[in-house]
């Protein structure tokens, strides 16, 4: 590292730069139906440079990556080129973080494992969970992430984190007489509990039986529809990502601050904030890919969006104060009880990926399971779509008091909306 | 371009690491990449030359002790290569976990030596002279039209080398793709949209020849689509182009056949292999060497020479497509389908280039047939169901047809949904057009992000909007 930083300071055109030092530790354990098939180990570490050079009113930059097999002489010729590259970029100046020098650890309770122990935990907690009849886990991928996080800059910023995270890839089967039928589930985290791991498969199980179960409606469906889990994280974040600067200073988003996401607010009012750390949100980081320390910033509003957030260079191009990169999305709660979400609904269980579209105002997809509460009994139904005009969806949502963490996001369970048709 | 000097230059100690390990494990392979991908993106206030994601430079060591697999990822093999070997040894070491393991698997290892190579225009290039390019063109999408809110263009170019050793193989490749795209936040009729374009090519030179020929379309497609409405949900006659029968091949029937998925008893297809599961008038193909686009290439990450594999033929499922271990698990010849995201993940079987055969029919004659239905153009997205065979298709957009005449009647976005048998049996009419899109990248499940192209001919089936 000393060398490379000492061959930057040797090029005289270079007018600043930053190196981002990404290593990563993994173990990673593959089983087919129930067996152990693959074991796979990574060590390997990404050294990124990144030069700067002001020239004339304009900063111009250009990346390149260095390799342990790489000497003084080729690093010597990468920076002359990324200098020539980064002259021919005429961006409008900005300014790098600096003075900040810190080491840490965001917090997880992996460090009191040894990786590969731990990867065992998780899949005796996972094949612990295998226990209704005729159901199995045909495929399972556990693997367990060490992250060791390094940005240097010229400006006196020398910055280290260790992030940990796991992902659990299993694909719960139920073998009937009839036929075979399977769901996905990709399950992340980054603090580990052998009962929630166990829970987590459990509830899976017990869903693909469902599906082996579910029917196709012969009747239309007239009713409400429940989101829940991925694809209420998924519908929030969208509204979030199309507030972060890079999108606006592009002209690559929808919403303005000011503007009204929910135009008429007869459900519950949406209020998400951003943040850079929330515990055991896998994505949690205490700075970003520039080094600036994460806080955290409200961008919507009852409804309303109230700020843009995102990384360093975009947010000083929008004269706004840059956040970094905040990959957390937090979501207030709403005002939903469970009677809410009891009378005739359509809870949505799983979707092939609900699609969200702003500039067409569209929500739709196409439903792998649902449960049908027709206000008597329940009927696992598959092979139905659902589709509505966003707006209208926005503005009935009702979000439950109760809360959940999905990947990076953090709030409401579930969702009752009205205003969509299925078919 | 020509092959890495850095690949070139740890063939030796490669062959001396697998020396070494061959004493503790009855496989031992070693993958190496050097793969430079560079993007140059210019819009109306920024522009940048930047590392492309695929970029990496690094091993993966795939052993096997014929009951399990073991990969190690690694940035060099270099220095000590008997204390490297005890480090990986030592990594695996995993005592009980082991004992569960799945039934004996040999994975075979013919001799072959050999050096490929596709030729390409990449050294006539500068980055100067992309950059310009792009500068030009932006430009040039910028003053089309008033109602430009931003034009984008990018020129993302990959350079590939890959050298593959084992106990009896030595196979090196190198190889480039080149993806040119337009892109335009268009406000008009109070609307705004997001549209795109894009050309592609192992040879830059064809992609800044074709990217100006396509600001026209792109902008007269912006203007169109700030009218469209939502569709009316419901069953229609469809006309698919390339991009969505390709879509079509690739979430229908192409995860449906890796072999991988038939090994876990993923696939629903495994039951149906000789049987129909399509028109009799559909032929559908994938491999790296089936065609030239985004995913052709000579030898896969298990270091099988590319293949083309014929999956449909007349509507009959023949077989599937497959990395070493599927195949050797199935007792079938690998098909050259094993891929990894990159060293540092694992390989499976991946689709590469997947499409439906052309047929005899007439688009115009294929319009002509549709009382009220779509043409539906562009993917956007797509997910598999391989066990259920549920299919979602996301395109674009789509053009009302009525009477057997396009109208100008334009519906966005458009999601297409059914069961895979039900839409592959109501295809009708096969087009004689035949066009593969070398611009997509396909996950497994949500991850092992793959670069693949698909495509093929119009089709008119029978579906479900929405």
């Amino acid at each position: 590292m000393m060398k490379i930083i000492e061959l930057l300071k040797a090029n005289e055109a270079v007018s600043n730069y930053k190196i981002n030092v990404n290593s990563k530790e993994s173990c990673e354990l593959f089983y087919v139906k129930g067996r152990l098939e693959t074991v796979r180990c990574t060590d390997t570490c990404d050294k990124e440079v990144t030069v700067y050079v002001n020239h004339g009113d304009h900063l111009g930059n250009a990346q390149f990556f260095v390799y342990p097999s790489m000497g003084e002489e080729e690093i010597k010729e990468l920076i002359a080129e990324a200098v020539e590259k980064a002259l021919l970029i005429n961006n409008k100046p900005y300014t790098l973080p600096e003075k900040a020098v810190g080491e840490y650890t965001v917090e997880s309770n992996f460090s009191q494992f040894e990786p590969m122990e731990l990867a065992k935990q998780v899949a005796d907690s996972v094949f612990a969970a295998n226990n209704i009849e005729n159901a199995s886990l045909n495929a399972v991928e556990i693997f367990i992430n060490k992250h060791t996080e390094r940005v240097i800059n010229s400006l006196g910023l020398d910055k280290t984190q260790v992030k940990y995270d796991a992902m659990v890839e299993a694909i719960p089967t139920y073998n009937g007489k009839e036929q075979s039928v399977e769901l996905y589930q990709q399950y992340n985290f980054a603090q580990f509990d052998r009962e929630t791991v166990k829970k987590e498969i459990s509830d899976k199980l017990y869903e693909v039986k469902a599906r082996y179960e579910a029917v196709k409606p012969e009747e239309k469906i007239d009713c409400s529809v429940v989101l829940i889990g991925q694809e209420l994280a998924m519908l929030m974040r969208q509204i979030a990502y199309d507030l972060n600067y890079s999108s606006v200073y592009s002209h690559a988003n929808l919403f303005k601050k000011g503007d009204h996401i929910q135009k008429d607010i007869k459900g519950d009012a949406i209020t998400i904030t951003m943040a850079g750390e929330a515990k055991g949100n896998i994505r949690s980081s205490k700075f970003d890919e520039d080094g600036m320390a994460l806080g955290s910033i409200k961008v919507v509003e009852n409804g309303k969006a109230i700020n843009y957030f995102g990384a360093n260079r975009f947010g000083q191009y929008l004269g706004e104060t840059p956040t970094g990169s905040l990959g957390c999305t937090l979501v207030d709660a709403g005002t939903a009880d469970e009677s809410v979400f009891s009378g005739k609904r359509l809870e949505v269980i799983s979707m092939s990926g609900l699609q969200v579209d702003f500039y067409s105002d569209y929500i739709g997809g196409e439903i792998r399971l649902a449960y049908y509460y027709d206000g008597e009994k329940m009927t696992p139904v598959t092979g139905i779509s659902i589709t509505g005009k966003l707006s209208d969806v926005l503005n009935n949502i009702r979000l439950s008091k109760e809360t959940t963490t999905f990947g990076g996001y953090i709030g409401p369970k579930k969702a009752l909306v009205s205003d969509m048709t299925v078919f | 371009m020509s092959f890495s000097k850095f690949l070139d230059s740890r063939r030796d100690i490669v062959k001396a690491l697998i020396k070494e390990l061959s004493g503790s494990f009855e496989y031992v392979s070693v993958l190496g990449a050097d793969i430079k991908a560079k993007s140059v993106r210019v819009d109306r206030n920024t522009s940048n030359i930047s590392s492309g994601r695929d970029t990496e430079c690094g091993f993966a060591i795939k052993l096997s002790n014929g009951r399990n697999f073991f990969e190690y990822s690694l940035d060099d093999i270099s220095g000590d290569i008997a204390a490297l070997a005890e480090k990986i040894k030592k990594a695996f070491d995993v005592g009980a976990l082991l004992d569960d393991a799945i039934d004996e698997v040999l994975l075979s290892d013919e001799a072959l030596k050999k050096s490929f190579a596709r030729e390409n225009d990449f050294d006539s290039f500068s980055q100067k002279q992309l950059l310009d390019f792009c500068k030009e063109q932006c430009a040039a999408l910028n003053a089309k039209s008033e109602f430009v809110l931003n034009g984008i263009v990018m020129l993302s170019t990959l350079e590939v080398s890959k050298l593959f050793i084992s106990k009896n193989r030595e196979l090196d490749q190198n190889y480039t793709w080149v993806n040119g795209n337009l892109l335009a936040v268009y406000k008009e009729n109070g609307k705004v949209v997001q549209v795109r374009e894009g050309a592609y090519s192992n040879n830059i030179g064809d992609v800044v020849k074709k990217l100006p020929t396509l600001i026209d379309k792109l902008i007269n497609k912006a203007s169109k689509l700030t009218l469209a409405k939502p569709i009316t949900p419901g069953v229609y006659d469809v006309i698919t182009d390339p991009s969505i029968t390709g879509l079509i091949a690739h979430e229908a029937f192409g995860h449906g056949v890796e072999l991988d998925q038939f090994v876990k008893d993923r696939a629903l297809a495994k039951q149906f292999v000789g049987d129909y599961v399509a028109s009799p008038i559909c032929s559908m193909r994938d491999g790296a060497a089936a065609v030239v686009s985004a995913a052709s290439y000579f030898f896969d990450d298990d270091g099988v020479l590319a293949g083309d594999t014929q999956i449909i033929k007349d509507g009959i499922l023949v077989t599937g497509i497959s990395d070493l271990a599927s195949a050797t698990q199935l007792g079938l010849a690998p098909t050259g389908n094993g891929r990894r995201e990159s060293t540092r993940r694992k390989a499976y079987s991946r689709m590469t280039n997947t499409f439906f055969e052309k047929g005899s029919d007439k688009l115009e004659d294929m319009i002509a047939s549709i009382k009220h239905g779509y043409m539906l153009f562009e993917t956007n997205n797509g997910m598999e169901d391989p066990k259920n065979w549920a299919i979602q298709c996301v395109a674009e957009y789509g053009i009302e047809i009525v009477d057997g005449k396009l109208t100008d009647n334009y519906v966005s976005p458009v999601v297409m949904s059914g069961y895979v048998p039900d839409l592959l049996k109501s295809i009708s009419m096969v087009s004689d057009d035949f066009t593969v899109i070398g611009s997509g990248s396909c996950g497994k499940g949500y991850k092992e992000w793959v670069r693949v192209s698909d495509g093929g001919p119009q089709l008119k089936v029978k579906v479900k909007l929405g």
